[in-house]
């Protein structure tokens, strides 16, 4: 370090800069303290501070520095605080930072795992295939050594959850890339009438122009105060397009950069009716011996370390060029005060054979066989062309020799993705954005076309029902002329892939070109096979530094050309993404009663059933089951499935569904009902009652209650049409409470209103409507679930808080009191009432279910009857009986088998321990050779233990007769 | 006994009692606001979807618009219109209901105003709120001022009106009752950063 402010390389202030000198950031790397400036990326303060060496390769451990100086450069992967695999040539520096090396041990400077080197020849691609493998009991061991070795960076466990939302977008054009190309396409575009979702990778617009000369600059100023005036384009940077799918389905992930607050990565779902992709192109290495030492940087690496964060990337260079922008990097070098030693021109055969060095790089040897002494090897070797959104389109590009790299196949693309941009040609700055302004315009004129289309599919869009801003939606005909693009020039670039001695390919992966060669030798003979095996193009970079020169080597080793043997597949995502923001925010509906306050106010230990939450207990289940038996109780039943169904045809819709009949049933009564798939399994019941001439109410299990509405609405759109029934769901409209126990209708009278309650006025299995603690339209009907007299309450939800808690406090002399649904499920059992999924499974036919009785195979045609008619001709299916255990202190455990010697012949379904009988009660599913009354079954505990039970004679353990019911 | 209080699924800051219901008492300064706005009348008509009712009734199939009365009739389905009053209205939007017949068809009311959870989200930047939890192009071209569509909002079945207030953007969102508090949390989290505010009810706009 030494004491020239903004450090020992920082170069005097340069046009483009995007620092700001009045604001110094201090932060610590490696535990070192250095101060970059404002806008410093964490790699540029430390080059400017004269820092070489910023990691450690994935597998060797070799010491790496500076490549790109872009997002996607290799060397530079961190730590910041809690944070791992930072980019850092890409994040800026932030006040108090601390940046770590990743994976180094002890230190960056002295990785002791660099061992790996000597290793090399042990550990060369493909090789945990072939080592690591026996003795297989010492796996462990190889396991916790290679963990050591993994370049992955750090996680704490005590990282608070970031809380990352999700955006959804629907911009007429989606532009990828902001540099010129994506600007004068999003102008135009824009220009036209559409709106423009601008995305950049960058920090900033303007590509190449960032670091380009004066008119670059002035061109990237010019371009960048229109598209800042033109309110249609809403840019995104620090923004990337992670992948395209089919009908213009894009993700853009948006980096912390652009976000103030905790948000970390926010996932942009976008569905854009067309989509330009101008990406520009991604400067690529060359391959050689030592192309991976610190201080051996691309072109543009160069040319952004000197433009954009005035630093001077070395004292003495050699320069290999094979393009304008290498003898452009060469001027910035000269301007920048870096002695240039030598410029290679690999367009007049010029080359570098080699790169030496230990930590950096110390000479070069170039095509004469000189080797000169230096700190800093520039390459512009050629371009990969990041044509990941066109394969993705469907889209393959084609390889052109003439111009060394991938150029798009324009007619293979779907109309509603264009190319424009240094992906789709070359030529001057004035022609490529005239190219993309004509693309834009293009995009813009076929958008609209396409939300025409759109918008004419889509119901209720009559001429008066949607107008679009502005004026009629007319459909001009000459917008329906497909305008062709003029073709851009390719400039011939030589082709510089693999130079003469052995490099590396994937600087991520640690993969050379001599690896890619054995891996061909050994038969992996094709850039498909030859990836997988040696891992290459599989790391962060995912190809764009790697893929040409990985196909050039294989392609090469084969004997043939990269056209012919090809390149691995682009697929999504571009850049690797956070699963934080691949998740987003978790979206998981709750449900809750009206009564939720009371029950969390009284202790209640809370159910989770699907979404809802219920109260299971309030800390005594069996004293809340006696209460029942003995006084009165009340629970909330709220998630009970309830269709309000009207209209001439409900009783034919409730003999179709149900197994038994409803044509006479008369107004003010009730019915229990089953429901059969068309395969006869039990599929759900519940109690149907009559309002009124055309009015009914049907109510289905809590877990049912969305299937049953979509059951019945399916049978009524698809099979029955004709059919009028009005089905509209109050599962939550009302909010229902049981209130059951020998005191219930001493309670009942004095909060209801409007109704007679007296047994003989309103029996057993009626319904009737009236007022209820001041509340109108409640609807009362007599079931008996827990097997005493009770009545279940639909209270229109606003009010059901009020009626619960005046129940409560007016029966509080009574007994009265909450039971929750553990308390519900002791007392149903006591009474025999089955469970539909919990007495019965997915093969359980009615027949199987104990409901001979409710099945009525006279009745016309009804779901599930063929299939109920041939179980009941085959009487040796599974039956459903009561259980008592002959040990009345044993409570089964609910699946416990029934055996007959080894052989399986049914299960437990439900148990509990019965507080009203002091005993264990159980219901079973059991062959139907042991289903007779006082049959002795062994029933087999998960202990192994076996134990005997009796069949009973009912279902029912508690007063089987029913009479307590009917009071 | 006491009165019957009405309350809403979704809990009020500061309550107070306005016509039975409990709701909120607080007033935004901002002009991003969100409100419980469930103790609205809400009573839903069934008829046949091209029948004389339809026809009556006039407001086709994902189409919202006040009627005479004041009451904003909502094209929420094929055959099915939603009609949101002030609150304590059911029995005079019934009545007016009972007028319109579909003869030979039968035509169904059911008050379903306390069936759903129905809230408000207004201002200038409602729509980037509702653009983080709902994918539906919210743009003036595919759902301006007046339409009516059933979408899911935060992986919830829930109905969308867009009724803009005195110009300003405006959606009236409503789901079943028993999600209505987690509506109106997912609704308060996509909009904490660009500074949405509760804002009591009062019958605004009906």
């Amino acid at each position: 370090m030494s004491e020239q402010p903004g450090g020992a390389m920082r170069l005097p202030q340069q046009p483009g800069e995007v620092i700001d000198r009045t604001t110094t950031i201090d932060f610590s790397w490696n535990g070192r303290p250095f101060t970059g400036f404002a806008g410093d990326t964490i790699a540029s303060a430390l080059a400017a501070a004269g820092e070489r060496v910023f990691s450690r390769s994935l597998k060797y451990h070799r010491p790496r520095g500076v490549l790109t100086a872009s997002y996607h450069d290799p060397g530079c992967i961190v730590q910041v605080g809690d944070e791992p695999n930072v980019r850092g040539a890409h994040r800026m520096v932030s006040a108090g930072a601390a940046v770590t090396s990743q994976n180094t041990w002890p230190s960056l400077r002295l990785d002791l795992k660099a061992v790996n080197q000597y290793a090399a020849p042990v550990l060369t691609a493909g090789f945990y295939y072939k080592t690591f493998m026996r003795p297989r009991f010492a796996w462990p061991l190889y396991e916790a050594v290679l963990r050591r070795f993994v370049n992955g960076g750090r996680v704490s466990p005590d990282t608070p959850p970031s809380r990352q939302a999700k955006r959804y977008a629907h911009p007429d054009v989606l532009v990828a890339g902001g540099g010129p190309a994506g600007m004068a396409a999003a102008l135009a575009a824009a220009r036209a009438g559409a709106s423009v979702l601008l995305v950049e990778e960058e920090l900033h617009l303007g590509g190449h122009l960032r670091w380009g000369d004066e008119a670059d600059l002035a061109a990237l100023a010019n371009l960048a105060a229109q598209v800042a005036a033109e309110p249609r384009i809403e840019v995104l940077t620090d923004a990337v397009v992670l992948g395209r799918y089919d009908g213009n389905w894009i993700a853009v992930l948006e980096r912390r950069g652009a976000l103030g607050g905790a948000e970390a990565e926010r996932l942009v779902k976008a569905r854009a009716k067309t989509l330009v992709v101008a990406p520009g192109l991604i400067e690529r290495p060359y391959v050689f011996a030592g192309n991976d030492l610190p201080g051996v940087m691309l072109s543009t690496a160069v040319r952004r370390l000197i433009n954009l964060y005035a630093v001077k990337p070395g004292e003495r260079a050699v320069v290999l060029s094979a393009n304008p922008e290498g003898d452009a990097a060469v001027a910035d070098l000269k301007r920048a005060g870096v002695q240039v030693l030598r410029v290679e021109d690999a367009r007049l055969g010029g080359d570098i054979v080699a790169a030496a060095g230990r930590a950096c790089l110390r000479s070069v040897t170039v095509a004469d066989g000189s080797q000169i002494s230096c700190d800093l090897l520039v390459i512009a070797a050629g371009w990969t062309a990041p044509t990941s959104l066109l394969n993705m389109a469907g889209a393959v590009p084609a390889y052109s020799p003439r111009a060394a790299r991938f150029v798009p196949d324009i007619a293979g693309l779907p109309p509603e993705v264009l190319v424009t941009g240094g992906l789709a040609g070359d030529g001057s700055l004035d022609e490529l954005t005239g190219h993309a302004s004509a693309a834009g315009a293009e995009a813009a004129r076929r958008a609209k076309h396409i939300g025409r289309a759109w918008r004419r599919a889509m119901p209720g869009s009559r001429a008066d029902a949607v107008r679009s801003e502005g004026g009629a939606d007319t459909t001009d005909p000459s917008d329906d002329a497909q305008a062709v693009l003029p073709d851009l020039p390719v400039d011939s670039h030589p082709e510089l892939f693999v130079g003469r001695t052995n490099g590396f390919v994937d600087f991520s992966e640690d993969v050379t070109a001599k690896d890619l060669r054995a891996a061909v030798a050994e038969g992996f003979d094709s850039a498909e096979l030859a990836k997988r095996f040696t891992t290459a193009t599989m790391g962060p970079l995912q190809g764009k530094l790697e893929s040409v020169n990985a196909a050039a080597v294989v392609a090469d080793a084969i004997g043939t050309s990269i056209a012919e043997s090809g390149t691995t597949t682009w697929r999504p995502p571009y850049v690797p993404v956070s699963l934080g923001a691949l998740a987003g925010p978790a979206f998981e509906p709750v449900r809750y009663s009206p009564m939720q306050p009371w029950h969390e106010a009284h202790g209640a230990v809370p159910l989770q059933a699907g979404a809802w939450i219920r109260p299971d207990h309030y800390g005594d289940p069996a004293a809340e089951a006696r209460n029942v038996r003995e006084r009165v109780g009340l629970i909330d039943v709220t998630p009970i499935g309830k269709l309000d169904l009207r209209g001439p045809d409900v009783a034919r819709l409730l003999n179709l569904v149900y197994v038994n009949k409803w044509s006479k049933l008369e107004i003010g009564r009730v019915r229990y009902g089953v429901m059969c798939a068309e395969d006869g399994v039990v599929l759900d019941d519940g109690v149907t009652g009559r309002l009124g001439e055309d009015h009914y109410l049907m109510s289905t299990t809590s877990s049912g209650a969305g299937a049953i509405w979509e059951w019945v609405e399916n049978w009524l759109q698809t099979e029955r049409p004709d059919w009028v029934v009005h089905v509209t769901p109050v599962t939550t409209a009302y909010a229902s409470m049981n209130v059951a126990g020998p005191h219930t209708r001493t309670l009942m009278e004095r909060v209801t209103e409007g109704v007679d309650l007296s047994n003989d006025a309103f029996p057993y299995m009626h319904v009737r409507t009236g007022r209820i603690a001041g509340v109108d339209e409640c609807v009362l009907w007599r079931i008996g679930f827990t097997g005493e007299l009770s009545y279940e309450l639909h209270v229109p939800a606003s009010y059901g808080l009020h009626v619960w808690e005046t129940l409560l406090d007016v029966g509080a002399d009574l007994g009265a009191a909450a039971f929750g649904v553990e308390a519900q499920r002791i007392l149903r059992l006591e009474k025999g009432h089955f469970i539909v999924g919990q007495d019965t499974d997915g093969l359980t036919r009615g027949f199987s279910a104990a409901l001979d009785w409710a099945i009525k195979l006279d009745k016309d045609d009804f779901a599930g009857k063929p299939e109920l008619v041939w179980q009941h001709e085959d009487s040796s299916g599974p039956r459903l009986v009561g259980l008592q255990p002959a040990d009345g202190s044993v409570v089964p455990a609910e699946a416990s088998l029934i055996m007959v010697g080894d052989h399986i012949a049914g299960r437990v379904t439900s148990s509990r321990m019965s507080p009203t009988l002091g005993r264990s009660v159980c219901l079973a599913q059991v062959e139907a050779r042991l289903a007779e009354p006082g049959t002795e079954v062994t029933v087999r505990l998960p202990t192994g233990r076996l134990i005997t039970a009796l069949v009973t004679p009912h279902l029912a353990h508690v007063d089987p007769d029913g009479g307590r019911m009917r009071v | 006994m006491s009165e019957p209080l009405a309350h809403s699924p979704i809990r009020p800051p500061e309550p107070v009692v306005m016509s039975g219901w409990e709701v909120s008492g607080r007033r935004a300064a901002g002009q991003l606001t969100l409100t419980d706005c469930t103790p609205l009348t809400k009573v839903l008509l069934r008829a046949d979807v091209a029948g004389p009712a339809a026809s009556e009734v006039g407001v086709p199939f994902g189409r919202a618009r006040r009627n005479a009365d004041g009451v904003l009739v909502v094209g929420s389905g094929p055959g099915e219109w939603l009609l949101l009053g002030p609150p304590g209205q059911a029995r005079q939007i019934r009545a007016s209901l009972d007028e319109v017949t579909g003869e030979p068809e039968p035509v169904s009311v059911t008050d379903l105003t306390h069936g759903r959870a129905l809230i408000r989200l207004t201002g200038e930047r409602a729509a980037d709120v509702l653009s983080a939890v709902c994918g539906v192009d919210l743009s003036d071209a595919v759902t301006p001022d007046g339409a009516a569509f059933r979408t899911a909002v935060a992986a919830l079945a829930t109905d969308v009106v867009r009724d803009d207030v005195a110009g300003v953007r405006s959606y009236l969102l409503h789901c079943e009752r028993s999600s209505g508090q987690y509506l109106f949390d997912a609704l308060t989290s996509a909009g904490r950063d660009l500074g949405i505010e509760i804002d009591g009810f009062q019958a605004q706009g009906f």
